[in-house]
């Protein structure tokens, strides 16, 4: 059932969820608003890690520049401007608790089970693109055109809404 | 280099490696300690004083005696700090710095990562140091930390955009992210076949986002002394602040070798008749002079004010980097690609 050799591309596969896990628990866990956002990054990186791992460098890096960067300034950013001084305590519910842990339990139970009862389909073997960002470039200029121009148009929307909405609450 | 890199991981194989990077930290820690001295003796004689001649001959030996002298300090945590993140932030401030340096390449063939998204792998790491910035000065609980902790990330975020944009331009020209392709593509002999002639708008967008993103005069508002006691460093000493001053130093080197890679044609000869000279040498002399025009900036400009910081990002670099990048693109339409 367990059957892997135990390669780099394994032991790195390991590494990079240990930290997401890691990460993802302990932003659950800690108090402090900034201590989570930390965390949060650490998630970030381990799935830029992952990315990598898969071949995929350009959707790494840019899973870096955005997330583990410019989201977790902003959110620190966010977190800085207004008051967080005392750590927030949640009063402790033992019957929501107790229902809450099994259930979690269950559907991972499930989900597991699930996972392996199902016979995958013989993937087929693994084609590296010669070079992905050139792949995705191509594709989101000649396939997906309009999704992309119209998503632009909603970006650019949204950033001036921001703007009047600041300049509003400003003046 | 090359060869090297694509071979199976084996345990010899990952010990040659790892020396390798342990010989390169000690060329970059190298650099460090005499980037320092040569700032300060080059500051000193364009203000005609004499710079640091006490340690040693010429006063060779004296950032080695300041690096001593941290180290050796007393370390000391403020009761009040946040310990755990105040531990975490020069270390997550000095890691990016590093890294980022594997993807630039010296010469034909001494490279240490062969990266397709070369580029975009220094774009996304260097923003990780912002946050090292930003977590240093909130967990050391000081006005003035917090303080210049929000001006350097304001600072770092508003530059980095134009600074990003204005090197679409060079990818544009050599239609690569890969930081080889890109010198390969500035070949032809000649120097105006580098990137700066005919990218003199990115260039010089460039070159002043870059200053900016360096926390260096004229842009060195985080840490200006006269307002901010030190900026978001205040409250660290010894070893710790000396992680920050490294990581500063390195981003130093890191921004002088991207300069030469991307817009002074690497390790090509500026005339064919010079081809003879082996090109890491010429990288290192164009690498040599951005150092220099650092610290001549640092020298002779006063500092920008606050309000016209924000200004000069946003409405001056932010629209100059994104027109450089329209002119390329119909430049490449009309004349290239037919």
């Amino acid at each position: 059932m367990f059957t892997i050799d135990f390669t780099g591309e394994y032991a790195a596969f390991f590494l990079f969820s240990a930290i997401m896990i890691c990460g993802a628990v302990l932003m659950i866990m800690l108090e402090k608003v900034v201590h989570m956002v930390v965390s949060m990054a650490a998630v970030f990186l381990g799935l830029a890690g992952m990315f990598v791992l898969l071949e995929a460098e350009f959707v790494a890096f840019v899973q870096v520049l955005i997330y583990a960067g410019a989201i977790s300034i902003l959110m620190i950013f966010g977190i800085m401007m207004t008051k967080h001084q005392q750590a927030e305590q949640a009063p402790v519910k033992p019957l929501k608790e107790t229902l809450a842990i099994i259930g979690s339990l269950s559907l991972f139970g499930l989900l597991f089970y699930a996972i392996r009862r199902t016979t995958f389909p013989e993937p087929l073997p693994f084609q590296p693109g010669e070079d992905n960002t050139m792949a995705i470039g191509m594709t989101l200029y000649t396939g997906y055109m309009i999704p992309f121009e119209l998503l632009s148009v909603l970006l650019t929307v949204a950033f001036i809404g921001a703007i009047v909405m600041a300049k509003k609450e400003a003046d | 280099m090359g060869a090297w890199l694509s071979e199976p991981l084996t345990w010899g194989n990952a010990l040659v490696m790892f020396l390798w990077g342990v010989v390169f930290l000690g060329i970059v820690l190298g650099f460090v300690t005499y980037a320092i001295y040569f700032e300060r003796k080059v500051i000193g004689w364009m203000q005609l004083r004499i710079g640091p001649n006490r340690v040693g001959p010429f006063g060779l030996f004296q950032t080695v005696a300041d690096i001593l002298k941290l180290l050796v300090k007393e370390d000391t945590i403020p009761r009040k700090a946040d310990r755990f993140l105040f531990i975490l932030a020069p270390a997550l401030a000095y890691v990016p710095a590093f890294s980022v340096l594997v993807v630039l390449p010296y010469t034909q063939n001494l490279y240490f990562a062969d990266l397709n998204v070369g580029l975009l792998y220094y774009v996304a790491l260097s923003g990780i140091s912002t946050l090292a910035i930003v977590i240093g000065g909130w967990a050391s609980n000081n006005k003035y930390a917090l303080l210049g902790g929000m001006r350097s990330a304001a600072q770092m975020i508003s530059y980095e955009v134009p600074l990003v944009i204005s090197v679409v331009g060079v990818i544009l020209l050599s239609g690569s992210l890969n930081l080889r392709d890109i010198v390969e593509a500035q070949a032809g002999g000649w120097f105006w076949n580098w990137n700066f002639l005919p990218q003199i708008i990115g260039f010089v967008v460039f070159i002043i986002a870059a200053v900016s993103e360096l926390n260096r005069t004229p842009f060195d508002l985080p840490e200006a002394e006269s307002e901010l006691v030190a900026g978001y460093h205040v409250e660290y000493s010894g070893f710790r602040f000396a992680f920050f001053m490294l990581s500063e130093y390195v981003y130093v080197y890191a921004i002088a070798a991207l300069t030469t890679v991307l817009f002074l044609g690497g390790w090509h000869a500026p005339a064919p008749f010079l081809d003879f000279v082996p090109g890491i040498l010429w990288f290192l002399l164009k690498f040599a002079c951005i150092v220099f025009f650092l610290f001549w900036i640092r020298a002779t400009f006063p500092r920008i004010r606050v309000d016209q910081l924000m200004g000069l990002g946003w409405k001056v670099l932010l629209p100059v980097s994104l027109l450089n990048v329209f002119l390329t693109a119909v430049y490449l339409e009309l004349f290239i690609k037919n």
